[in-house]
């Protein structure tokens, strides 16, 4: 096998666990694998204590910190545009995914910002995962979160809508990166005002 | 016709999306024909009565391998899309993008050239410039091959200036960006009048229309039908050698007839030229350091366990006694990285590698360790040289002659340890000593 992320040849793992465990093919050598780091940071949600979106979020999950490994891999993912990479993760996502039962739902990316990118980068997590998904929000803002204080980001109403009928059940929110919270809030507030029972979350990044 | 448009894509194969151009500007020049247009990607369907197989090429760096290529559901064409992985650094190339070649005229420089060297040429080194100078006049290609430390680029500067004057435009292209780097401040300085630039990855812009072009390999990428004359220092090196694409990027990247001339100390058999010259002399006159072989039996067991073999270590404490320093070669990033002790060390992933050799010149540091990322392009007066591992697959004769080519390039200190420490001899090592014993006898 060829490594995705140095292109070097590799010893994939051996063929008997995968035909057990119905594992997905790996893509990355085990070097490359070794640079990401797992996060160990449980997220409180002391900041959202006394706002609108307070309980909105019953648990976050991260599954890696924010180093340069990562910050390597997210720039060739999504500023190179690479989307081979979206299988770097895959194993691990869907083990992680397991563990949660409700319906997936990817947060989404504004439709314009859609074109330029080309592709869905937290969509394609979940297909190289073969994680089933449901699309139930679309973005209705187009201003990038990152030029925003955390107090303008929470202010923000609407980033999100719904655009199917949610039901009395639980769901698991999907995105790339966990910073302050606002957008998973945001969205799981949404979930929460339109019936969704519990709402969980889980990111690749701990950011 | 937009001058700087014209200046900017003169030889050049662009993505559309990186050409700093407002959009109108570029659509008029294609509508009028100056700018042609080529896909990002072009697939071929072959079929016959069993298959279809579909064999795809990338425009740009000219990738066929079907492992480089990603097809995903491309929100930009709404199409089921495919790029090529091999050149994304430069940028993303899919099936929808489009790249820009200059169809028309193509600029030309105006600057009246000067030569500010006042270098001297020993007279082996006359000798071959003057050689490699009649090629280049005659477009005949043409291969320098010259000992580590024998003053090659110098020898570049006599033809290099000829077809200048001439209103040719020239590349010199390498490999690698160290050496790239080191290059571009001696020709600025040789070459006062003319315009210079020098493309390596994370290079800043460069504007207006450059005479002579220094580029690592992996630039050529971005090159159609460009340059009069173009030569490429270390042939050999990594990645070029290994990397069919950089050939045909340099062959892209010429124009069509275009002599392309090789300058190297190890050359390989698959270089072919019409012509060649020998430079078997380090410009300062004295031998090559010939290398010594000695047994380090088991050391990829005692390293393992954490321990440095004697042998090394009292090489290594010798070096450190007497304030020389040194280079250890070791064959493998996973080796550098658990070598015991804490001596400071980089491989080809290091982002303080410059610092540590500018450090180690400055005698802040004793030694180094290293992968072969260090084989060549470093210069370090006085530098002793150990290989640990020499009998390893890594180490080709080109690899070692290139290595022990470290050692004594200053004229103030011509001699210095070189030492294969092996744990039984290989075919290259004998290779490498023989070579560089038999220059020395010619
Ligand atoms: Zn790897
Ligand atoms: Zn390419
Ligand atoms: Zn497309």
């Amino acid at each position: 096998m060829t490594c995705l992320i140095c292109g070097n040849p590799y010893q994939s793992m051996a063929t008997w666990t995968k035909i057990f465990l119905y594992e997905l093919d790996s893509s990355t050598c085990i070097r490359c694998l070794e640079k990401f780091e797992i996060s160990q940071s449980t997220i409180d949600f002391t900041d959202f204590l006394g706002t609108p979106y307070e309980g909105a979020v019953d648990s976050v999950y991260c599954l890696y910190t924010y180093n340069e490994a990562m910050r390597e891999y997210l720039h060739q993912y999504k500023f190179l545009q690479d989307v081979a990479l979206a299988k770097v993760f895959a194993r691990k996502l869907q083990q992680a995914f397991h563990t949660k039962e409700g319906i997936v739902v990817p947060i989404p990316m504004h439709p314009e910002k859609l074109v330029l990118r080309t592709f869905a980068q937290v969509d394609e997590l979940l297909n190289a995962a073969q994680i089933s998904y449901q699309q139930l929000l679309i973005k209705t803002k187009s201003e990038t979160q990152g030029k925003k204080s955390k107090k303008e980001r929470l202010k923000t109403t609407n980033l999100f809508e719904t655009i199917q009928t949610i039901e009395a059940t639980n769901y698991i929110l999907f995105d790339d990166i966990y910073t302050t919270g606002a957008t998973i809030h945001h969205a799981a507030k949404i979930l929460k005002d339109a019936g969704a029972k519990r709402v969980d979350a889980i990111t690749l990044i701990k950011g | 016709m937009n001058e700087q448009l014209q200046q900017f894509l003169t030889g050049r194969i662009w993505l559309r999306e990186h050409t700093p151009f407002p959009r109108e500007v570029i659509d008029a020049h294609i509508d009028s024909g100056h700018i042609h247009l080529k896909p990002g990607i072009t697939t071929y369907s072959k079929s016959n009565l069993f298959w279809q197989s579909n064999k795809r090429v990338c425009n740009r760096c000219h990738n066929m391998k079907p492992s480089l290529f990603q097809t995903f559901n491309c929100a930009r064409c709404n199409k089921v899309c495919t790029y090529c992985r091999h050149c994304i650094r430069m940028g993303r190339v899919s099936s929808c993008s489009q790249l820009l070649l200059w169809d028309k005229q193509h600029a030309r420089g105006a600057n009246v050239h000067v030569f500010a060297w006042s270098g001297q040429f020993t007279a082996p080194q006359q000798k071959a410039s003057e050689e490699l100078l009649s090629s280049v006049e005659q477009n005949q290609s043409h291969l320098v091959h010259a000992v580590c430390g024998a003053g090659k680029t110098e020898l570049l500067f006599p033809a290099i200036f000829a077809s200048l004057q001439a209103g040719k435009r020239v590349c010199v292209a390498a490999p690698r960006t160290d050496v790239i780097l080191e290059l571009f401040p001696r020709f600025q300085k040789v070459f006062p009048n003319t315009a210079i630039h020098a493309l390596y990855g994370s290079a800043p812009d460069q504007h207006g229309f450059a005479e002579l072009v220094l580029a690592t390999t992996h630039q050529l990428y971005r090159f159609e039908q460009a340059f009069d004359v173009v030569f490429v220092d270390e042939a050999d090196a990594f990645p070029y050698h290994a990397d069919e694409t950089l050939q045909k990027a340099v062959t892209k990247a010429a124009k069509q007839n275009a002599a392309i001339h090789y300058v190297t100390a190890t050359p390989t058999e698959s270089l072919k030229t019409t012509n060649r010259s020998i430079l078997t002399r380090r410009y300062h006159g004295h031998d090559l350091p010939v290398p010594r072989f000695d047994s380090l039996w088991g050391y990829a067991r005692q390293l393992n366990k954490g321990k440095i073999p004697h042998k090394l270590q009292k090489w290594i404490n010798e070096k450190i006694d007497s304030k020389t320093p040194f280079l250890i070669f070791l064959p493998t990033i996973e080796v550098l990285e658990n070598f015991p002790g804490d001596l400071p060390r980089v491989h080809a992933e290091h982002p303080d590698r410059k610092e540590l050799v500018l450090q180690l010149r400055e005698k802040k540091i004793p030694g180094l360790l290293t992968t072969t990322i260090l084989e060549r392009g470093v210069t370090i007066e006085n530098v002793h040289v150990a290989i640990v591992g020499a009998e390893q697959p890594i180490f080709t004769s080109s690899a070692l002659i290139q290595i022990s080519g470290r050692v004594g390039r200053s004229a103030q200190y011509p001699n210095g340890d070189i030492v294969f420490f092996h744990h039984g001899i290989s075919r290259e090592m004998d290779k490498a000593q023989d070579a560089i014993e038999g220059w020395n006898r010619s």
